[in-house]
């Protein structure tokens, strides 16, 4: 089966060394830009600090102003999505000027190539090294705004697990389950395609061979690197084909309880699988191999049944470390809140793409079960 | 040369479609429950049409230019005729760019399924109203 269109472009090049961070002159040089700028939330001079945990409106207004005083041709971004995004939005500003949210959010808007911008992500989840997307929080609407445009991406990626060696377990455990929810929400969703697909499920093969070897022993450097490598190959898949409602889930309990994005999507997938379940279960039923289950003999049904038992028993090993938790009372969720949470997630952008309707009483089952 | 011979056909056509969307209950009630003011901006020919959500009932105003919009829309005029069909894959004209959405997407995404009726309303609207010509069911 092949969909009737899809489109396939990523021109971001990546380049995957344990140490490459520290010199990577020979693909700067063939940007074309000389002077960069530095775009960070970790403590080093001459560089724009001040990203937010979720960055804002006000901080890519001052980071753009910075790069532009200072008269530099290209941006680096060092970090993890947050700080991305915001080099990826101040850049718009840089070379298109305007009104960020005015002028530039929505999809396709931009009319020119950016300025070169290079990404080296401090940690495996977000995948935005490799995406055409930005999220930024218009503080005057109280809304996230998403930019949505081929000109955002990346023109270099460096991956480097030695930039993601300082998470701690908790951080490293979530950011990958992150990547996971985006792998497998790419390979099950509407927008899929057999290029998005390879990507996925190698992503998601790659994070089960890996997320408790790099959570029990942050210094093995091969773990952390198959995970870096996973999350931007889960960032291409979903850049190309969407999330679906374990994202739509997420986004309401990070909007209306604070949960941590990663750590709502770990919580959240097997039940966003459960609620999907009749429409992926052929899907679902390969990716049970992927994920090392053993099905010779069984249906698809049961090989799909075995696909959301393997990311239970992944998320419950993670417990068992005390690097995830299992239930969303465990990470401050009021119980009466749940309906809200509900009514949320159908409201989300990211229902549109999952592959069954999503409806605020039959997904508040699910949350519920997720409480 | 586009499928419209002039501005004034497409306005009389897409903008008499919008008021007919706008007296059916069905579906203008979930666009009034979005509150939102969508600006659909057409090229070749060149039309301006507004879709004005935040009141009781649904306003179509042509030609206006100046009403802030939370949502801009720009395309082609044939590709706004072939959407009405139903025959469009908003996703796919996004990342094609032929259409150009400015704005918060997610709420313009969560509309389509609101206006999934008007896909068969469209050639129907088109032959009762004296425009089978441009049917193309």
């Amino acid at each position: 089966m092949i969909p009737e269109f899809f489109e396939f472009y990523n021109p971001t090049k990546v380049v995957y060394s344990p140490g490459i961070a520290s010199d990577f002159k020979a693909e700067l040089n063939l940007l074309g830009a000389s002077k960069y700028f530095i775009v960070s939330d970790i403590q080093v001079t001459g560089v724009f600090l001040d990203v937010p945990p979720n960055s804002e409106v006000k901080a890519v207004n001052a980071c753009a102003e910075q790069v532009k005083t200072s008269g530099a041709e290209g941006l680096i971004a060092v970090g993890g999505g947050s700080v991305i995004d915001t080099a990826k939005a101040a850049n718009i500003l840089i070379c298109e000027g305007g009104d960020l949210v005015e002028d530039h959010s929505g999809a396709q808007t931009l009319t020119k190539p950016l300025n070169p911008l290079v990404a080296i992500p401090t940690t495996a989840g977000t995948g935005s090294e490799v995406t055409m997307a930005a999220v930024i929080y218009d503080e005057e609407n109280s809304v996230k705004m998403a930019f949505t445009d081929k000109f955002l991406l990346p023109d270099l990626a460096v991956l480097d697990p030695e930039m993601t060696a300082s998470m701690p377990p908790r951080l490293t455990a979530s950011t990958a389950m992150d990547a996971m929810t985006h792998a497998v929400e790419a390979y099950v969703g509407l927008q899929w395609s057999p290029v998005s697909d390879a990507l996925a499920s190698g992503a998601i093969e790659l994070i089960f061979r890996n997320i408790v070897k790099a959570t029990q022993d942050g210094s093995d450097m091969e773990a952390r690197g198959s995970l870096l490598v996973a999350s931007a190959m889960a960032g291409i898949a979903f850049s190309h084909s969407m999330v679906g409602c374990v994202h739509g889930m997420a986004h309401a309990a990070g909007g209306i309880c604070q949960v941590p994005h990663g750590i709502a999507n770990g919580i959240l997938l097997p039940h966003g699988l459960e609620y999907n379940f009749e429409e992926i279960t052929e899907k679902l039923a390969r990716l049970a191999p992927v994920m090392g289950e053993e099905v010779s003999g069984l249906s698809p049904d049961d090989r799909a049944k075995k696909a959301i038992e393997s990311i239970r028993r992944l998320t419950r090993k993670l417990n068992e470390m005390g690097a995830l938790p299992l239930r969303l009372r465990d990470v401050g969720v009021p119980e009466e809140r749940l309906p809200e949470i509900a009514e949320a997630a159908v409201m989300d952008g990211t229902s549109f793409y999952n592959p069954r309707e999503v409806v605020a009483e039959e997904i508040l089952v699910h949350l519920k079960n997720a409480y | 040369m586009g499928l419209f011979e002039s501005s004034e056909k497409f306005e009389e056509v897409l903008a008499g479609f919008f008021r007919r969307v706008g007296e059916t209950p069905e579906v203008a009630q979930k666009l009034l429950a979005s509150k939102l003011v969508i600006r659909f901006s057409y090229t070749d020919p060149d039309v301006v049409i507004v879709v004005d959500c935040s009141g009781d009932e649904i306003d179509v105003r042509t030609g206006d230019t100046e009403t802030k919009a939370q949502v801009n829309m720009s395309m082609s005029a044939d590709i706004a005729h072939k959407f009405w069909f139903g025959k469009v894959n908003l996703m796919a004209a996004l990342t094609r760019k032929q259409m150009v959405a400015k704005g918060p997407i997610p709420k313009i995404l969560k509309l389509l399924p609101a206006i999934k009726p008007t896909y068969a309303m469209y050639p129907k609207y088109l032959d009762e109203n004296g425009y089978g010509e441009y049917n193309i069911h």
